[in-house]
């Protein structure tokens, strides 16, 4: 369920709580939305401003006045571990992104700790604050820490800088190692408190107040002033709009003032327009929201709610009020711890899809500092990573979207199984012959089985070359029977054509005769008409003329007769 | 859910009715419409009303159906009845669930029957999604899981492998389809359920071990990244509160078998690498130098390889193995040997190709092997890169101390071996991945460590230079990447719209490279300090991203603009570029018109309606500006060379003056105002007051400059566009003055005087002043009754 919490701290007072659910209580786990009630608390701590940091795994608590930080488990509900430093710690944050692996710490001294949590390495920088570090902030991008101290100077340390085992190639060999590479110098008295903005750009600024009652705003990457605000008291804490837009500041009289960047509308950004830099800007009065009641004491410290339209500050008096960031004023108390509070860090919401939150590994246990000389760069060659660093946590499954989508996967997510998947197994069932395959596989070991399939293979092949042989040789006695009956139709043919032939030669025989017989009859009968007109006196020619005639007209009939007949 | 019940209703119909020999066909619509019932099929089923009742009876006779199609006699029976539980279970949830041990029953039973692989593999799925599905609920845990889990393991790991009877170990089966589909589904069950695996996992170590070992058939990479991610696994199993041991163990073995095997790999040539663990000092093995290459049986039990390809494959599949380690999720908190990967990878990456000289060799081995050798070491280096990524990827920020030395190995690697197209990819991609823990701190020796990575970046990802290039370049090769390079420089700086026409090549295209690359310059531009790259470098880039046209890389271009030197002119940006490709896109959109980031007010606290008209007003100035806009947002905190007007629209005047045709008078302006000194605050109420409205009128001869075309339609907007201040500046003449003064003090920090000079100036030339005060003044008073 979609829930928002946040935490408080408070520091120790003679007053004793009202309800003993309270009793010795340092830090309170709030939700605050949808219902307000109190969701766990952690015992015995006493802490001063900007001395809490909370990491998704632990709570990390400075006490007040002592060199000692309470370590609370947030998933056991317990004090987990009370580590020890050298010297007194003044303000507390983490670094590490979202893990919150690194914890960073300013001493009474002036000098910044870091500490490894998951390997238990342990860094000191020099002792270059004058006066005790009260503020400390890292960038979102987790690669610079900004500091400020009561000596009116903000540093900005290179995180890479003072973690790095092997120290990057750089121009700032003239300094010493472990120190700033930027400080901030124009607060003329003590840091109060210090914002960063939210972006992980190259332009995202950095607010800090200082009790010589103005808030700048300005660049930590080139460490150039943007704006400087005239406040009209000190300001006690300080937060910025999620959005960067404006920033909220707290009062020792308990009220609220919010400082819009964008009160005037211009066409470049108000904050990076350098027409502006050098000018002061006093927020109007109209901007303070006042307390309720004159009673509730200095805020101590404030925070935004996720979408950024709520105020909660923590005040003296141990009531944490809300504030409408619309309506400019105040809404409603939302808990009363008694003690002063401190500390107040709304927790992102439970329930966001976030993706860029999601955890890839946790850590359970913290690795406390330890002291051994092996981590530290003196005992090893430089520049080298030694061999017994290691990195103690706990590897998270990662979320469905980040692992590559395979067969396997793809079918497990979804409603039956994708289509590509139930087409296969059409096309295999289709293919699927039940009969080929009897159930007897149950009993027979691979190797035989492989032994089988081989020897089946081998007499499968044979089979298909001797089918192969068997169906050339009935191919080819096919092709010679044909042949030969081919061969004896043709005969058959021959044989009827030659009779056909000798009928016609016969009639043209008896043709011819007739023929003959018959030229043989005419002549005779010229031969016979010539003699009896040259016995009758008559020229016998003329007859035969005549006779030529009437021939001619016979010879053509009979001519006819004979086309006729043949 | 009438319409549900009615489509229940037809499932059961087709099921019962139609022949099972041709159920397959149907099964997809079957299941289609079996998940669309899932609101009905998990709704808990009372007897009350009877339309309830009736739908229990239906999902009753379905569950039977199909329980008993699992046990059905034909092929075509057993698979539909696979799908269609599948899609049961999915819609059906607890409900279903709770029902469906006959299904489990009858699903393991086919694992055991000689039916198709695809109904095999579709059961193996849908059991392990039954076991998945009941892990929410220990009482179906109890009732479902627990007794038949057991029985699925023994039944998959029978599909894949043989276990000899005597043996507790088992032999793998060769060419069987079902290891991917297996393993997958012992990955997804074996961190849920490690006590019943415990049993089983000797016999599925001995299957890995088969498949990562194997040397001579080679299992596909997805096989064996599976196998991989299972072996990992594998210490979800360990005995109580032993698992992070077990871990810590396997990925020591891991590194010591890489240590092992490297040594035979790499013994052509003379390591200069010493270890910082002083355990692996000591760690010189004697070697047959006469024998071939090769290793017996290693610390993870994997078999023995023999020869310098299998032997380098077996390092790119344990430097696999490794990253596996860190991405693969732990049973609880583990201890990450940092120093001991690391140790290992300076090693692997401390043997390089040999740029220049020859390389020191071990005299014992023949030249032919250390060629040999030689050529593969890209692939061993781009296998640990690899590793490094997946790394980096695991700590995020934690990896800030060891971050520069990881880089440090990365640009050595490359500075050898960057002809290998893996090696360029695998560097490109750790870059990336350490830009974000490391960028913005870099130094400028830092960032021109990087400039031979950027340069081959940009040259991989521009078209191959042209033919007549490449012909003169190529008897060449070891000069080539430079000697091009210069030769495409020259050629695009002289004519640059001529090259990308003509390229359209198609040469093979290495998408895996190209992305690399691109992603390499998004990072660089985005957390570099862009004053850190030199000026020749960044316009490479540029040139590049315009000429790819990388939405991406495009923004983060401009998001970074070019930070020009003391006194060097204008700062340039590629935004033209940008808004010409992806003129719709949102982004660009947002880039080029932002939307103020006002905090709105809620409602009441300042009148809703007015603060929406001028939201929406707003907007419209925004598109009356446009043409200009590129110019106001590449200006975006570019030190200006003169100082600007310290009054509120001055803004708008300044930016319109490289576009107006009256600039010689704004020049002139500003020029006065550099004259006069700057009286920083104006404390003085009334006397600003006084101030302001002079101011007003300095405005307004102004703005005819801005809309030249349209002169009206421009002072209407801009009036509205400056509410907060115009409002005081124009109510001055009236009696409300005074009621506007609080909210007019945060904006009257100017010193004005030098505005009145201006305006004087202005109003002397400006023909049009006369008109357009009035003009202005209308729309303010609105406001500012409205405001009463």
């Amino acid at each position: 369920m979609l829930s928002e919490c946040f935490i408080a701290s408070t520091a120790a007072s003679g007053k004793t709580p009202a309800s003993a659910s309270l009793r010795d209580v340092g830090i309170c786990v709030h939700e605050f939305q949808p219902t307000l009630n109190l969701r766990s608390t952690f015992k015995k701590s006493s802490t001063a401003a900007n001395c809490l940091a909370v990491s998704p795994s632990h709570v990390f608590a400075a006490q007040s006045e002592k060199a000692i930080v309470h370590v609370y488990s947030r998933e056991k509900g317990n004090q987990e571990a009370t580590v020890p430093f050298p010297e007194r710690i003044r303000s507390i944050a983490l670094a590490g992104g979202k893990n919150g692996d690194v914890v960073v710490l300013g001493t009474e001294g002036g000098r910044l700790i870091l500490w490894e949590t998951c390997t238990g390495r342990q860094i000191a920088t020099t002792a270059s604050h004058l006066r005790p570090v009260t503020s400390l902030v890292v960038d979102p991008t987790s690669n610079f820490i900004l500091s400020g101290s009561s000596d009116a100077s903000i540093h900005v340390w290179s995180l890479v800088d003072l973690l790095s085992f092997t120290k990057p190639p750089s121009g700032r060999d003239r300094q010493a190692p472990n120190s700033p590479i930027r400080t901030f110098s124009n607060h003329r008295a003590a840091i109060t408190s210090i914002a960063v903005g939210h972006s992980a750009g190259r332009y995202n600024i950095a607010v800090s107040i200082a009790e010589d009652s103005t808030a700048i705003a300005w660049d930590y990457r080139t460490g150039r002033l943007l704006r400087t605000f005239l406040l009209s008291a000190n300001a006690t804490c300080l937060t910025l709009d999620p959005v960067d837009r404006a920033f909220y500041v707290g009062y020792a009289d308990g009220s609220i003032q919010s400082v819009d960047f964008y009160k005037n509308q211009s066409i470049q950004h108000p904050l990076h327009d350098p027409s502006l830099h050098s000018t002061p800007v006093q927020p109007s009065a109209e901007d303070r929201w006042a307390p309720p009641s004159a009673d509730s004491g200095a805020a101590h410290t404030l925070t935004l709610s996720y979408d950024g339209m709520t105020l909660l500050s923590g005040h003296q008096n141990g009531k944490v009020l809300s504030w409408n960031v619309g309506r400019k004023k105040y809404a409603s108390t939302v808990a009363d711890y008694t003690h002063p509070i401190t500390n107040l860090i709304m927790l992102p919401p439970t329930g966001l899809s976030s993706p860029s939150r999601d955890l890839t590994r946790m850590s359970h246990t913290i690795v406390k500092p330890r002291y051994d000389h092996t981590l530290s760069e003196s005992s090893q060659p430089a520049g080298t990573v030694p061999a017994d660093y290691t990195f103690g946590t706990h590897l998270l499954p990662a979320t469905a979207s980040t692992s590559r989508p395979n067969q396997f996967t793809s079918a497990f997510t979804h409603a039956y199984f994708p289509e590509s998947m139930l087409e296969e197994g059409l096309a295999e069932l289709a293919a699927f012959d039940p009969g080929s395959t009897p159930g007897s596989s149950s009993g027979i070991t691979d190797e035989e089985a492989c032994a089988k399939d081989a020897q089946i293979a081998q007499l499968a092949g044979d089979l298909a070359v001797l089918q192969k042989k068997a169906s050339i040789h009935a191919t080819a006695r096919q092709a010679t029977t044909d042949e030969v009956t081919q061969l004896r139709a043709d005969v058959a043919h021959l044989h009827d054509y030659i009779n056909e032939l000798h009928g016609k030669q016969a009639q043209a025989q008896r043709e011819k005769i007739r023929r003959q017989a018959r030229k043989e009859a005419r002549e005779t009968r010229r031969r016979e008409a010539w003699f009896a007109a040259e016995k009758k006196g008559r020229k016998g020619d003329a007859v035969l003329t005549k006779m030529d005639a009437e021939d001619t007209v016979m010879t053509s009939d009979t001519d006819d007769q004979s086309s006729d007949e043949q | 859910m009438s319409y549900m019940a009615m489509s229940l209703h037809a499932v059961n119909h087709r099921l019962t009715n139609i022949p099972v020999k041709q159920l397959p066909p149907l099964a997809s619509c079957l299941a289609a419409s079996l998940s669309n019932c899932g609101e009905l099929l998990s709704t808990p089923q009372s007897q009350k009303s009877k339309s309830d009742s009736d739908n229990a009876v239906q999902v009753h006779k379905l569950m039977t159906r199909l329980a008993s199609l699992l046990q059905d006699r034909s092929v075509e029976g057993r698979w539909t009845a696979v799908v269609l539980v599948k899609a049961l279970v999915e819609a059906g949830q607890w409900e279903v669930l709770r029902g469906c041990e006959p299904f489990v029953r009858g699903l393991i039973g086919i694992l055991n029957k000689p039916d198709p692989v695809s109904t095999k593999k579709m059961s193996i799925i849908t059991l392990t999604r039954i076991f998945h599905l009941t892990y929410q609920y220990p009482t179906l845990v109890r009732e479902i899981t627990t007794p038949s889990l057991p029985g699925f393991i023994t039944a998959a790991l029978n599909l894949i492998s043989i276990k000899p009877s005597s043996e507790p170990t088992r032999k793998l089966k060769p060419n069987t389809p079902f290891v991917d589909i297996v393993l997958n589904a012992f990955a997804e069950l074996i961190a849920r359920h490690p006590t019943i695996f415990r049993p089983f996992t000797a016999q599925i170590h001995s299957v890995l071990q088969a498949i990562i070992g194997s040397t001579e058939p080679t299992y596909p990479e997805s096989v064996l990244e599976i196998a991989q991610q299972l072996f990992v696994s594998l210490h979800n199993c360990a005995p109580k509160n032993t698992s992070g041991e077990e871990w810590k163990n396997a990925c020591r073995m891991t590194i010591a078998s890489i240590h092992a095997t490297s040594s035979y790999v790499l013994r052509a040539v003379v390591e200069q690498w010493e270890s910082v663990d002083p355990a692996l000092r000591q760690l010189s093995m004697p070697q047959n130098y006469s024998q071939e290459v090769g290793n017996g049986p290693d610390a993870l039990g994997l078999s023995s390889w023999q020869g310098l390809p299998a032997g380098v494959s077996r390092l790119v599949v344990l430097l696999r193995m490794l990253s596996k380690y860190l991405d693969t999720a732990t049973a609880s908190t583990v201890i990450i040997p940092l120093g001991s990967i690391l140790d290992l990878c300076a090693r692997l990456n401390m043997v390089t190709y040999p740029s220049d000289g020859e390389i020191q060799a071990n005299q014992q081995i023949g030249r032919a092997e250390r060629e040999h050798l030689l050529t593969e070491l890209p692939r061993i280096h781009a296998a640990c890169l690899r590793l490094l990524v997946d790394l980096v990827k695991a700590f995020g920020t934690a990896v800030i101390p060891v971050a520069q030395t990881i880089l440090e190995q990365a640009l050595w690697v490359f500075r050898a071996e960057k002809f290998s197209r893996e090696v360029r990819t695998a560097v490109y991609d750790l870059v990336r991945v350490l830009l974000p823990h490391m960028g913005p701190c870099m130094t400028k020796q830092g960032v021109s460590s990087l400039t031979a990575v950027l340069r081959t970046c940009c040259h991989d990802l521009l078209p191959p230079p042209s033919n007549q290039a490449a012909a003169t370049e190529k008897p060449d090769p070891k000069s080539k990447s430079k000697a091009s390079q210069a030769t495409v420089n020259a050629d695009s700086f002289l004519n640059p719209g001529l090259k990308p026409g003509r390229q359209l090549s198609s040469s093979p295209t290495f998408a895996n490279l190209k992305q690399a690359s691109s992603e390499l310059l998004v990072a660089v531009l985005s957390h570099t300090s862009t004053e850190l790259i030199t000026p020749a470098l960044r316009a490479e880039i540029d040139r590049t991203i315009i000429i790819t046209s990388d939405k991406n890389a495009m923004l983060a271009s401009v998001l970074n603009p070019f930070a020009n030197m003391q006194g060097r002119g204008v700062g340039t940006s590629i935004m033209p570029f940008l808004a010409r490709s992806y003129s719709t896109e949102m982004e660009v959109e947002a880039l080029i018109r932002p939307r103020m980031p006002v905090l709105m007010n809620g409602p009441g606290a300042n009148g809703y309606s007015v603060a929406d008209d001028d939201d929406e007003e707003e907007e419209e100035t925004d598109a009356v500006l446009a043409p200009q806009a590129p110019t106001e947002t590449s200006g975006f905190l570019k030190p200006s060379a003169t100082p600007s007007l310290h009054q509120d629209m001055m803004d708008v005047e300044m930016t319109s003056s490289s576009s107006s045709p009256s600039l010689n008078k704004r020049s002139y302006a500003q020029e006065t105002e550099v004259q006069s000194p700057a009286r920083s605050i104006a404390t003085e109420g009334a006397q600003s007051k006084k101030v302001r409205v002079e101011s007003e009128e300095t405005k307004a001869p102004a703005q005819p400059s801005l809309g030249a075309a349209s002169p009206a339609t421009f002072t209407g907007t801009a009036a509205i566009s400056v509410p907060a201040s115009s409002i005081t500046a124009t109510a001055a003449p009236k009696p409300v003055v005074s009621t506007t003064g609080p909210s007019a003090s945060s904006s009257v920090t100017a010193p004005q005087p030098r505005a009145v000079a201006a305006a004087a100036e202005t109003a002397g030339d400006d023909d049009s002043d006369d008109e357009m005060p009035t003009l202005n003044i209308d729309p303010d008073t609105d406001d500012e009754e409205e405001d009463e």
